[in-house]
């Protein structure tokens, strides 16, 4: 019972980091119906920013000037690069996102180099707040937790409780009377944008020094962050923050218990040691597996379930 | 215009034609690196590109090889994907070179072997030779064994070889946990380590063997942590290279882990760089054919590495890639001519002055047989590591030495010679 504690304990912290890193890009769908390829790039250039940010003066500076910064970007790649695209529907803005993903890797290559950076979390919070079954806790891996849960409420009541909230989700359907209404419907839009990519580069931030500031981070990370949004329903918050712990946890009870397959075939009088044919398969258990089960859920979730756990229209 | 194109095109030829024939006396050896010099990993092949170019330079300075030809290294970019990697060989085939480096990624080390296997075959005085310096797939000197192809690095099973005796010398490992990555060369690594621990440290209890879905899928490496913690190992032993080594370590680190990391490529600097503030905190030690805090390394490769780092501000890491260039410019000698079928025959059973004692290119499977050595990663020694002008502020210190007799091992090789 204690390992089932601990792994769903686990499960959660990794779950959050999920929900975090993810909680940009469902925003930016869920406000513009843009899906935003370079979402993990945004991402990395957040986690880049801070380590430079944070070698000169600190992490605490960077926390605040490199979400910024990738908000300004973003906002800019919107007024100048994804509006004039916007007239021609959402395939050309998707094709927009996903090559712009490659030019802002390569920009960041090319001023940071090809080698991984040393980017550490501060020293402030590495120091172990508590154990539990053996393992030590930073207090920064709470500090993480701290900051998704915040992200979560934050965007919860931004979105459904203010009033800039109701005008952005009414532009989305509605943008001929907003904009009758005497609301800016292109520069919400832009802002909009900016602020998703913003919390793209706060998760760079803070997941950037536990995840590892190198060059193939986007790569590794954007299609979980996808498998997060559509699982829990394009453009839904709550689906989102829902996908992200299901995942974590089930990938934490995947490799704790760590089941074998061997059973079924046991049931066929197949050999363990059998070679050649299906020999992997076999000796397949769920810990080796552990990491792409969130894309069979993903698969599974489209054929029964094409808007996801929580979404309100059709992928 | 297309025919003015041609003409243009034709003259052009014959110009170059009429002088490379003058220049033929004095003309380089060119030889082909083909390695990602663009893309997320292009780290590693432009610092090989460095490598290489400083061990041509060497060989240049004291006066090149058949009385006054120069070595030359031409950078072909294979963007680490398989398909590039065939048409740079065609490249290189075009340009009419008959030497081709390469060695980061196996899986276009065999595209090369198997490349070259047809054409060397079907086009028979433009056969090209493969300098491999990294793929370290065993299968390349065992059962896919190429008269076209040498290997000088150590494969994987004598670098688990060198890893597991150290493991059997040091007192402090009692419970050892497998974590590897599940493809080739994770799979290899965790078979030669369950066979080797049997035979040569049986007193090691093995409480785990883990292989882990790779390249940088794994976020989180916490679940694994914990079952290590659970399970009561001292020890891991690991091939992990990239994020998925640099997670682990990190993860390992901040959970307060304890264990100490057995690695191969736990030493090498994108490493060092990649773990940060946690390579100073981590107990860590990897397996190489030297480091520059080994007692004893001879005066010459002491001298080498100083003008690599005067040159590169980096410190000299693989030397492998010394005995390379240096077997190969002596086997040209040897053979008295470039002409790859005469120099292959020359290194076979050649052996070259390594940094630990002799080094030899076994005749039979093409594999360089070479003592190996396992460091550990601490700041308490004289010099530090140095990449592009950074001190990480750590280096290391000699655990043991393997001897050459401790990592021989057999070959299954069937070597198929030109006639």
């Amino acid at each position: 019972m204690e390992v089932f504690a601990f792994s769903l304990f686990n499960g959660v912290l990794y779950g959050m980091l999920l929900f975090m890193l993810a909680s940009g890009l469902t925003l930016i769908f869920s406000m513009m119906g843009v899906l935003n390829f370079a979402h993990a790039s945004f991402f990395m250039l957040g986690a880049y920013l801070a380590y430079q940010i944070s070698a000169y003066v600190g992490f605490w500076p960077g926390l605040v000037v490199a979400p910024l910064i990738v908000g300004v970007v973003g906002a800019a790649v919107e007024r100048w690069g994804l509006r004039p695209v916007h007239k021609f529907g959402h395939v050309a803005e998707l094709l927009f996102t996903f090559g712009l993903a490659f030019v802002i890797e390569e920009v960041v290559q090319l001023i940071w180099g090809k080698v991984p950076m040393p980017y550490d979390i501060p020293a402030s919070m590495n120091f172990a707040a508590f154990s539990w079954q053996g393992l030590d806790y930073s207090a920064y891996r709470l500090f993480m937790l701290v900051i998704s849960v915040a992200i979560f409420a934050a965007l919860f009541l931004f979105i459904a409780k203010t009033r800039i909230g109701l005008i952005i989700q009414a532009a989305l359907t509605q943008p001929n009377i907003v904009s009758a209404l005497g609301h800016d419907v292109p520069r919400i839009f832009m802002w909009t944008f900016g602020f998703g990519c913003a919390l793209a580069g706060l998760a760079g931030v803070i997941g950037g020094n536990v995840l590892g500031t190198e060059p193939a981070m986007a790569i590794t990370l954007g299609p979980i962050v996808f498998v997060v949004i559509v699982i829990g329903g394009l453009g839904s918050l709550w689906g989102a923050l829902i996908a992200a712990l299901f995942i974590g946890i089930v990938d934490n009870l995947a490799i704790s218990y760590d089941l074998s397959a061997y059973p079924l075939f046991a049931a066929f009088g197949v050999e363990r040691d059998v070679a050649g044919f299906m020999q992997d398969l076999v000796r397949l258990t769920t810990a080796s597996i552990a990491p792409v089960l969130p894309y069979f859920l993903l698969v599974l979730i489209l054929i029964v379930r094409p808007r996801g756990l929580f979404g309100t229209r059709d992928v | 215009m297309g025919k003015l194109k041609l003409a243009v095109g034709v003259a052009g030829a014959l110009v170059a034609c009429v002088a490379s024939l003058s220049a033929l006396a004095a003309e380089n050896i060119r030889i082909g690196l083909i390695e990602p010099l663009s893309g997320p990993i292009a780290a590693v092949g432009s610092e090989a590109l460095d490598n290489f170019n400083h061990a041509a330079d060497r060989v240049n300075k004291r006066g090149g090889v058949l009385g006054g030809r120069k070595l030359e290294i031409i950078g072909l970019d294979n963007a680490m994907k398989a398909e590039k990697t065939t048409e740079q060989l065609k490249k290189a085939v075009d340009m009419g070179l008959s030497y081709v480096i390469q060695g980061v990624g196996s899986n276009h080390a065999l595209n090369i072997i198997k490349f070259l296997d047809k054409h060397n075959k079907r086009h028979p005085g433009k056969e090209i030779v493969f300098l491999n310096h990294s793929a370290v797939t065993t299968a390349f000197t065992n059962e896919l064994c190429s008269f076209w192809h040498f290997r000088f690095d150590a494969n994987v099973d004598m670098k688990v070889a060198a890893l597991v005796t150290q493991i059997s010398r040091d007192p402090s490992v009692e419970k050892l946990y497998l974590l590897n990555q599940n493809y080739a060369y994770g799979k290899s690594f965790q078979a030669a380590a369950n066979k080797l621990l049997k035979q040569r440290a049986s007193n090691v209890e093995l409480v785990g063997d883990e292989l882990i879905v790779p390249f940088g899928k794994v976020l989180d490496f916490t679940p694994y942590i914990a079952k290590i913690k659970a399970s009561g190992a001292d020890t891991v032993l690991t091939g992990n290279w990239g994020p998925d080594l640099h997670r682990f370590v990190k993860g390992a680190v901040d959970s307060g882990l304890g264990a100490t990391f057995y690695t191969v490529y736990g030493g090498i600097p994108s490493s060092i760089s990649g773990y940060g503030d946690a390579g100073k905190k981590v107990n860590l030690k990897q397996v190489t054919e030297m480091h520059e805090n080994q007692n004893g390394l001879p005066e010459d490769l002491r001298d080498y590495m100083k003008s690599y780092i005067e040159a590169y501000e980096s410190t000299w890491y693989p030397d492998r890639y010394r005995w390379l260039i240096g077997m190969l410019a002596a086997a040209i000698d040897a053979a008295g001519t470039a002409d790859p079928i005469p120099v292959a025959g020359k290194l076979e059973g050649m052996t070259f002055p390594g940094p630990l004692g002799e080094v030899q290119m076994r005749a039979d499977d093409h594999q360089t047989q070479m003592p190996l050595v396992v460091s550990t990663l601490t700041s308490d020694v004289p010099k530090h590591l140095i990449y592009k002008g950074k001190d990480f502020g750590i280096g290391f210190k000699t655990d043991g030495v393997v001897t050459r007799a401790d990592t021989t091992l057999p070959t299954s090789c069937q070597m198929d010679r030109p006639s």
